[in-house]
């Protein structure tokens, strides 16, 4: 005696069955939250890009509080003045730069050595400085880590963002927490012109950070592969940036 | 040498146990005896060579944001990597599925000797997690992503063949009676885990090492130096501590 | 507890002790090491999980007849998955700052073995009331873990509860650093949570002679 449920029609059956309903569930509520997704994920880019410029709700010592979706757009406009897309030596004027999907420039570059990665940038104002504020991608532990990074006239930095698609709960994932972004400011990025950027260093010398001209900051313990690879990703996505903004600095002046 | 780097990157220093701690639980579950962890470890190590690729291809063609331009110019703007995850799993347990049914049919010896372990591994996170880790890591190549499935499969293979010895061995020594059996294996598993850690030095030598070195590390001399310079002249307490830190390294 | 019978009230109770699901029965060990350094992940984990396996091992009792027994890890592991996805999908719609912060968590339950393992050995073979408090006890006991395992690693390895300095500062040197107390920068590693789970067996078995090994 065989069950009905043991038999290979019926289980084939059921298994067309069950691909059809839940891959139709998933798309169809794929395709009718993609609008609204977008929307939040765009507002998020925004938020980031003014929270690296220090432009946020912050009110104790420890929160990250954004500026509040409703009034993102605005501010962003207020703030930002210009985006702009670098490609080769080419620096134009995009008011789409901020839609450019940095992860798929990253591998098209990587494909074929002979395509101009195009590099959004973002260029704003606050308290009459002139911001520069540039994207970072790069690899954690298990997963993608990204951020910007607001740097000023002097190459200094004047803020950053963090995030992160899934490092480690309780260790790397902090790289998103105030007490790892604050010591970033006022970082320089150069020593005797040329680039070295801010390196996540254990066994920091200066754990209150009060030296700027170190280069570093202090990592967060039990996550070294996350903090190497900030290291990393702002050596490398920042450095791209750096004759450029040199570039716009010396036109301005 | 890309290959061989990956290789041992995967045995050693991403080791799936020591360092990600994935497929812990069959882990500590079927080590008991050398021979069935060995059974266990084959298994894990031939389903991730095959998942593995089979994946790479699954998120090269449909799943990546854009994959379907092969389909023709207009499907560029699909994005599916919101099914990754059951799409890979779904891979995962068909292969197990169908290895299991191959397996018996053509070869009942191998299946007697691997059978049992085959549903197990179905639900190993270590074999997603090598799917997804392919993913995240952006593995190049095809070749390049069966290397990291067997390389990593092999790592696996090594850790539980050592707990399953340490174990057998272990049998005769006085453990507190409370203690045998799980309670010693986790201990002993994060005091080989503590071990393991220092294979994670193999990974800066080369050319980031050299860069490291140049960029990161300062003298210690010159940064005491300075320190005390600075000391003189800016606020003191900090530099003492500082300086406390110092000597303590 | 006149709601629920005595059979009831163990499937409840067992796992949080005698029956654990980490401890006893080997289930859900990745995600018990890696995310317990911070208190705080440890609950978010629990509670997720709490969710996930009860709403869970309730749908597979609910199909548990007309699941076909060949294809069942495929049809468990999807339900799961379809299940995870679909509130992923709908919280980054309408409650997208929350979904931020469970995102990272959204892996880590779908590859929890807790979940598998207990559709296999109970939500397929009883009724969905059953099941539902099997779901809850379960991950109830898994969670109960979590927290004793984070409280323990983020009081020794940060000096901190919940992100609150309860041993006081340790740049500043005041509360129990000013004794000369210092951060064991180890237990923030995952090894250490291996050893402490180790631990936690010991002090249960000593409790309880009946789960000791020979």
């Amino acid at each position: 005696m065989s069950k009905l449920t043991d038999k290979n029609s019926y289980t084939v059956i059921f298994a067309i069955i069950m691909v059809v309903v839940v891959g139709s569930l998933l798309a169809g509520v794929a395709q009718t939250l993609k609008g609204r997704i977008s929307e939040n994920e765009r507002f998020e880019k925004q938020q980031n890009i003014l929270y690296a410029m220090g432009i946020n709700n912050n009110q104790g010592a420890t929160d990250v509080a954004f500026i509040p979706a409703t009034e993102v757009a605005e501010k962003f406009d207020t703030y930002i003045k210009k985006q702009v897309v670098i490609q080769g030596d080419q620096i134009t004027e995009d008011p789409e730069a901020f839609l450019i999907d940095i992860k798929q420039e990253a591998s098209k570059a990587k494909d074929d050595p002979n395509y101009q990665r195009r590099l959004p940038m973002f260029i704003g104002e606050k308290d009459g400085k002139t911001l520069y504020i540039v994207p970072m991608r790069g690899n954690g532990l298990w997963d993608a880590i990204w951020g910007f990074m607001a740097i000023d006239e002097n190459l200094r930095v004047e803020g950053v963002f963090f995030d992160h698609a899934g490092e480690t709960p309780g260790l790397g994932a902090n790289i998103k927490e105030r007490f790892f972004m604050d010591p970033f400011t006022g970082e320089e990025l150069m020593s005797n012109g040329t680039f070295r950027g801010v390196t996540v260093a254990k066994g920091n010398n200066d754990p209150r950070n009060n030296r700027k001209d170190d280069h570093r900051v202090d990592a967060i313990a039990g996550s070294t592969i996350t903090g190497d690879g900030v290291t990393a990703m702002i050596r490398r996505d920042v450095a791209m940036y750096i004759p450029h903004i040199k570039k716009l600095i010396n036109e301005q002046q | 040498m890309e290959h061989i780097e990956l290789f041992f990157k995967s045995i050693f220093i991403d080791n799936m146990i020591f360092a990600t701690f994935l497929g812990m639980c069959s882990y500590l579950a079927v080590s008991k005896r050398v021979a069935t962890a060995v059974g266990l470890g084959a298994a894990v190590i031939f389903v991730l060579a095959v998942t593995v690729p089979l994946n790479w291809l699954l998120n090269e063609y449909i799943l990546k944001d854009g994959a379907l331009v092969w389909l023709g110019p207009e499907y560029a703007s699909y994005d599916l990597s919101f099914l990754t995850f059951i799409l890979f799993i779904a891979t995962i347990a068909t292969m197990v599925q169908l290895v299991e049914i191959v397996v018996e049919k053509f070869s009942p010896g191998l299946y007697n000797a691997l059978g049992i372990f085959l549903p197990l591994i179905a639900v190993n996170c270590a074999i997603l997690g090598g799917s997804l880790f392919m993913q995240a890591r952006e593995i190049p190549t095809l070749g390049l992503a069966l290397n990291y499935g067997i390389s990593s499969g092999i790592g696996w293979f090594l850790a539980i063949l050592a707990i399953a010895a340490i174990r057998e061995k272990i049998r005769y020594s006085n453990v507190p009676a409370p203690l045998r059996g799980l309670g010693i294996t986790f201990i002993i598993t994060g005091l080989m885990a503590i071990g393991f850690m220092s294979f994670g030095g193999m990974l800066t030598g080369g050319d980031e090492g050299a860069e490291a070195s140049e960029i990161g590390a300062p003298v210690m001399g010159v940064e005491t130096e300075q320190l005390q310079n600075e000391s003189n002249n800016t606020d003191k307490t900090i530099s003492v501590l500082d300086n406390q830190t110092l000597t303590k390294e | 507890m006149a709601l629920l019978s005595r059979k009831e009230r163990n499937l409840v109770l067992d796992p949080l002790t005698d029956d654990n699901p980490i401890t006893v029965q080997v289930l859900g060990i990745c995600s018990a090491l890696a995310i317990t350094a911070e208190l705080k992940a440890s609950v978010v984990m629990a509670v997720s999980v709490i969710a996930v396996l009860a709403v869970g091992n309730v749908v597979i009792s609910l199909l548990r007849n007309v699941i076909p027994n060949k294809i069942r890890i495929i049809v468990q592991l999807v339900v799961i998955a379809a299940l995870v996805i679909l509130v992923d999908l709908i919280l980054k719609a309408f409650a997208f700052e929350l979904s931020k912060q469970l995102s990272v968590f959204i892996g880590l339950i779908i590859t929890n073995c807790i979940i598998m393992g207990r559709f296999e050995a109970f939500a397929l073979g009883n009724n969905p009331w059953h099941s539902f408090l099997d779901g809850i006890g379960n991950a109830g006991g898994y969670g109960l873990i979590l927290i004793i395992v984070g409280f323990f690693r983020e009081l020794l390895g940060f000096g901190t509860l919940f992100g609150y300095k309860v041993l006081g500062d340790p740049i500043e040197k005041t509360g129990l650093y000013a004794l000369g107390y210092e951060n064991n920068g180890f237990m923030v590693l995952s090894p250490m949570a291996l050893i402490v789970i180790g631990i936690i067996i010991w002090v249960q078995r000593i409790k309880n002679k009946e789960l000791i090994e020979d």
